[in-house]
């Protein structure tokens, strides 16, 4: 009974959908401020992304009357519990230690059901403007997500085919050039997925007035918003995981540093997004599968040599 | 008021509509949206489709061939919203007053689909970009 | 070409022609009768030849009037031909789209606004007007009642 209930708590309140919701509000109440600072002027206050997260609960739901109802309404509720359910599991790699082997690759699988939530609910849509933004996220999906996995697979070479994410967040892959190439590579692909600038192709709003999220409103887009949050909170934390050596939450040097950790990633990805136009999707997906895809092969030859002849720094 | 319409005045998301103006409003509205004025401080961003919006920023007068496809719009927003009418021509047809294209100013227009429309003004011909911020936290803070 | 030998290459279509003013330094008028204006326009836009800019359409009280603007870039002149409609009641002209594409949406204006027909267009479709506009009534003849603007289009 009490197990019950304890993991109850540990999804829906701490580290479950509560915590990753409020971290995920604050992180993007971060990157608004950052790049309204960057750009010379002074920005929301610190409730607003909550504010609006409360306004659109309160807006009324309009369904279209030619889309496929249940898809419609059920393909946010999928993306946003894909997220809650990897944010619940790498944060309790990282505080409970406890893991299984294999759980790197559910992790990536798991980082897919957003894309393809987002896929699904433009398709259900009876729009033609959501109709090319799914079409575009499909083909923006299928770009980055080879080199989002080739990048992770740098990392399991350089620790020997260790599959478990407990494990590899104790090295620190980064301080190596195949490691470092991985991780610049994965940064590009999480902008990619958070759907920020130079990528957010699938919500292009000057060009296709809202793209894929066209013609959701009230609760079902506030549950889009809570999505697109909880993801500021995941995939920096997987990467900080895989890449930047763990999330120790020993109290208080370590937990200080993985902040930090979490801290730099988002401070990258906003930088990325402030400095960068958008681009067109034919140039995102050259992008990732000619320039990504050469670097992570030159990364994956280099790892490989490295661990043969167990050189670190390669 | 309801917490529905005080998170609404706190965090109002706009979209622009353009019923035959000779976009003159259009392009204070623009102005008025980019990072100098920064309305973004008030919780004001510029929504691509009107289903995400709360408040609807019409310029120009309203035209016969506009003044449906605006009712649509006005229908597609999700209730509770607000009208703001920007510029002269908007709010009771300017200098076009009985020229051959007009269907009436734009609050009537509205009106016929919803009678309890909650509608702003803000006059000018254009109006500045501090007007317009003037007008609507003026307006959101007496609905 | 100066203004001398313009003037020269104007005069060939003379014949056609009531008349050649030139108002300023650069800016010269021909007019005609909508009969010639097919010829006249297919000389100055192929032969001369010029850029064609705009077309004007006016309702004078006796008749209506259909101006071809067309501009001489190496000048900076712009030459327009006056083009008379004496018919009030059926006023017809010939279109010049055929050998001008540029030409067609400008004509499909003064066809929704004044009523005048062009023939031969390839594409005559309502352009400026609202969709639901009544067949048959153009705003901008002056015997067209602005103020009884509610009624018409009840």
């Amino acid at each position: 009974m009490t197990e019950g209930l304890w993991i109850l708590f540990w999804i829906v309140v701490f580290p479950g959908f509560v915590f990753t919701l409020v971290v995920g509000l604050v992180a993007s109440w971060v990157v608004r401020k950052v790049s309204a600072l960057v750009q010379w002027r002074v920005g929301p206050p610190f409730m607003q992304p909550f504010y609006d997260v409360m306004k659109l609960l309160g807006k009324e739901v309009l369904i279209p009357q030619d889309g496929q109802t249940k898809v419609f309404i059920f393909a946010p509720l999928v993306g946003m519990s894909g997220v809650l359910l990897l944010s619940t599991m790498l944060c309790q790699i990282s505080i409970a230690r406890t893991t299984f082997v294999g759980d790197i690759i559910v992790a990536i699988y798991l980082m897919v059901l957003p894309s393809l939530a987002l896929i699904l609910g433009g398709s259900a849509s009876a729009s033609p403007h959501a109709q090319i933004g799914s079409a575009r996220e499909m083909k923006l999906v299928m770009g980055y997500e080879l080199a989002l996995v080739l990048a992770f697979i740098v990392v399991i070479i350089k620790n020997g085919g260790q599959l478990s994410l407990a494990a590899i967040a104790q090295s620190t892959p980064v301080l190596s050039i195949s490691g470092m190439l991985a991780f610049l590579v994965s940064i590009l692909c999480i902008q990619a997925k958070l759907g920020f600038v130079p990528f957010d192709i699938a919500e292009a709003e000057t060009e296709l007035g809202s793209g894929v999220l066209m013609e959701y409103s009230g609760a079902l887009l506030a549950v889009w918003k809570i999505m697109q949050a909880m993801m500021l909170v995941a995939l920096p934390l997987f990467l900080v995981m895989v890449f930047l050596g763990g999330f120790d939450t020993a109290f208080w040097r370590p937990l200080l540093a993985g902040i930090g950790k979490y801290v730099l990633i988002l401070v990258l990805l906003i930088l990325i997004k402030n400095t960068n136009p958008r681009v067109r999707i034919d140039h995102a997906m050259k992008f990732f599968w000619v320039y990504c895809g050469i670097t992570l092969v030159v990364a994956v030859i280099l790892a490989t040599i490295g661990r043969e002849l167990s050189i670190s720094w390669l | 008021m309801g917490w529905k319409m005080w998170s609404l005045k706190k965090s109002p998301w706009v979209f622009h509509v353009n019923t035959g103006a000779c976009n003159n409003c259009d392009i204070e509205i623009v102005n008025c949206l980019t990072p100098r004025y920064d309305v973004e401080r008030l919780g004001i961003k510029l929504v691509g489709s009107p289903r995400h919006a709360d408040a609807l920023l019409v310029t120009g007068v309203g035209t016969c061939q506009a003044a449906k496809r605006l009712q649509e719009v006005y229908r597609q927003i999700p209730k509770p919203c607000v009208v703001f009418c920007i510029g002269a021509c908007a709010l009771g047809t300017g200098i076009f007053h009985k020229g051959y294209h007009v269907a009436g100013p734009v609050d009537e227009i509205i009106k016929e689909v919803d009678p309890n429309a909650i509608i702003a003004y803000v006059p000018g011909c254009p109006p500045k970009p501090e007007a317009m911020i003037s007008g609507i936290v003026k307006a959101l803070a007496t609905i | 070409m100066n203004y001398q030998e313009l003037n020269n290459k104007l005069s060939e279509i003379k014949d056609k022609l009531t008349g050649i003013k030139q108002t300023a330094e650069n800016r010269v008028w021909l007019s005609c009768e909508s009969e010639n204006s097919y010829a006249i326009n297919k000389f100055l836009f192929e032969d001369v030849p010029l850029r064609f800019v705009i077309a004007t359409g006016i309702d004078c009280d006796d008749c209506f009037e259909v101006l071809y603007h067309y501009a001489y870039d190496e000048l900076g002149s712009v030459i327009t031909l006056k083009a008379f409609i004496r018919d009030r009641e059926n006023p017809a002209i010939e279109s010049i789209t055929p050998f001008l594409p540029g030409a067609e949406w400008i004509e499909r204006e003064i066809h929704d606004i004044l009523g005048i027909d062009f023939k031969n267009h390839p594409n005559m479709r309502r352009l400026i007007l609202a969709d639901d506009w009544p067949e048959g009534v153009y705003p901008l003849r002056k015997d067209f009642p602005h103020c009884k603007l509610k009624e018409v289009k009840k």
